[in-house]
């Protein structure tokens, strides 16, 4: 059980998977933050303050990374 | 060797990166000064100092040779390692643990547990951090050897004194400034290494095809996921519920490394920024730190010491003056770390053992140059024990296993202290205390009780999860703490204006 054994017919490629569903939730719940908590400590927001922009194109890098290889 | 010009190079890095560190000390005046530098860094220099920090010597030597070994899937440690944590991290821990203005992680688990949940904590990274310094200046002195035919004591204390003079003087300003500039000096030199030796090896293409002719073993090399029954340190099982769901959460959230220079910035705005511009800059470090590894399994096959093949790399490939490009850009990769260690390490034992247990109530300037003092000492011990990582197989793994002996139970005090307000000070302190009894346990008898020969990231995910049960079930068995007493550090709880109570027991 300590080793996962239960786990070891799983391919490789299902495994791939499970990592970019977990890219595909974290953008999800990027996604629902509320743009007041985003945009919290902003004086005059512009829209690069939108911090949401940024997380979504960072996971939209490794998305594209772990789907190649 | 180095040439003259490679001297040059590497003279001027050390001259330049000591003359902006020592600039800085002029603005260090207290201990807010010298720990959270006033608390006016921008989100820019903060990310990219993540990252400088992040990265190290360690990197360049250790993951090349583990990617030598074991091919691409050491990548997931920067990739999958990195960007959902830093994610959590940057949304919802930093913005708590900058509105209650902490220095330390251990300061927020004191808060929210109790005094020895906070003492066990920093004490606990006080000695990793110290053990670490020691692993980085063996790693200093593995590059330095073939380079420069340096004896290793020579390269571990020449690079000590370089770090601790400004770390010393300019406190976190001087760290997080000087990082900036050693993270763009590690990015070009290590893409130096990186195009020239996939030059060299024929391309991209070249690369593949070379590997890809040398037999069954090699066959996995630029598998990202391996199978869960694989025999390198990597299974796909390991790097999800190890390293994913815990061991990246653990460093990003509660390392003070990391942490405590989100803290100095500006805005609560900036504090998330700062974590986000890091993932971004941290999605380009496999590519410094890992490809090297493949072109040398591909140039020089068969090296005894995985270890040794980012040296060889660089030994062989480059011509003068490339050659000082990348060595300065590993002396930054190694000061970068060094530094953000020493004054991180220096602030944990100045705010949570010497502030709270030996000296309360003294004045800013005092607690200043005890975590001044602190530095030096931090130094020397890590330059004593520095010979001790030759008695681990791979300078990446003893990192890892040093990591894995409390980042699960300490992530999981942090966990249920932000997410569960039923979490109790004495179910903290039996989580944290028993999930790190539990990684030393699974550590001794791993050869008993796991298939694949370092299996830190199955110890990791164990103590996690012996800290979660542990910490639950003490909790529902002792008092809870009144809601009072959690405002502000318990998510969706905000803080009280006002009578709300800060004490270790309310």
């Amino acid at each position: 059980m300590l080793n996962f054994d239960w786990l070891k017919d799983v391919s490789p490629a299902a495994a791939k998977w499970v990592f970019l569903t977990i890219f595909i939730i974290s953008g999800l719940l990027v996604l629902t933050i509320p743009k007041a908590s985003i945009l919290e400590g902003v004086e005059n927001p512009r829209w690069w303050h939108n911090l949401k922009l940024w997380a979504l194109g960072v996971l939209a890098v490794i998305f594209t990374i772990y789907y190649i290889f | 060797m180095l040439h003259g010009i490679d001297y040059f190079v590497v003279i001027a890095y050390l001259v330049g990166i000591m003359v902006l560190g020592l600039y800085f000390a002029r603005f260090v005046r207290s201990a807010d000064d010298f720990f959270l530098s006033g608390k006016t860094l921008p989100f820019w220099a903060v990310g990219m100092s993540i990252v400088a920090t992040d990265i190290s010597a360690m990197d360049f030597v250790g993951v090349s040779g583990q990617s030598y070994r074991f091919g691409m899937a050491v990548g997931n440690f920067d990739w999958l390692g990195s960007m959902p944590a830093m994610l959590l991290a940057a949304f919802i821990f930093i913005p708590y643990f900058w509105k209650a203005g902490l220095y330390t992680i251990p300061e927020y688990l004191g808060r929210r547990y109790n005094d020895a949940v906070r003492a066990v904590a920093s004490m606990t990274w006080i000695i990793f951090f110290a053990l670490d310094l020691g692993v980085l200046f063996w790693a200093a002195a593995v590059m330095f050897e073939p380079l420069m035919n340096w004896p290793p004591w020579f390269s571990i204390v020449a690079t000590a004194t370089v770090v601790g003079l400004y770390t010393f003087f300019g406190g976190l300003t001087a760290v997080v400034m000087t990082d900036v500039v050693q993270m763009v000096i590690m990015f070009v030199g290590g893409a130096t290494v990186v195009v020239v030796g996939l030059y060299h090896a024929g391309g991209w293409d070249g690369l593949t095809e070379k590997i890809a002719a040398m037999g069954e073993a090699y066959q996995n090399h630029f598998e990202l996921i391996q199978p869960a029954d694989t025999q390198t340190p990597f299974p796909w099982t390991g790097i999800l519920f190890g390293l994913t769901l815990v061991m990246s959460n653990a460093y990003m959230i509660g390392n003070q490394a990391i942490v405590q220079r989100c803290l100095a910035t500006k805005s609560v705005w900036h504090a998330k920024a700062s974590m986000l511009t890091g993932a971004f800059f941290k999605m380009f470090i496999p590519m410094l730190v890992m490809f090297p590894g493949l072109i040398a399994v591909a140039m020089y096959p068969g090296l005894e010491d995985g270890d040794q093949g980012f040296p060889t790399l660089v030994k062989n490939l480059l011509p003068p003056g490339l050659r000082g490009l990348l060595f300065a850009g590993f002396l930054a990769g190694l000061m970068s770390t060094i530094d953000s260690i020493l004054n991180s390490t220096a602030t944990l034992w100045t705010k949570d053992i010497y502030e709270r247990y030996l000296r309360r109530g003294a004045s800013s300037r005092h607690y200043m140059i005890v975590g001044q003092s602190a530095t030096v000492a931090l130094l020397a011990f890590g330059v004593i024990t520095s010979p001790l990582s030759k008695e681990f197989p791979g300078i990446y793994v003893a990192i890892q296993t040093f990591l894995s002996f409390f980042q699960g139970p300490a992530f999981s005090v942090l966990l249920l202290g932000m997410f569960w307000r039923r979490a109790t000070q004495w179910g903290g302190l039996v989580g944290l205390v028993g999930g790190i009894s539990t990684s030393i346990l699974l550590y001794i008898f791993k050869d008993h009780l796991f298939t694949i020969q370092e299996p830190f990231l199955y110890v990791s995910w164990w103590s996690f999860v012996a800290g979660v049960l542990l910490n639950v079930i003490v909790s529902l068995a002792t008092r809870p703490h009144p809601r009072g007493r959690l405002g502000g550090l318990v998510f969706g709880l905000p803080k009280e204006p006002s009578g709300s109570c800060e004490a270790a027991v309310c």
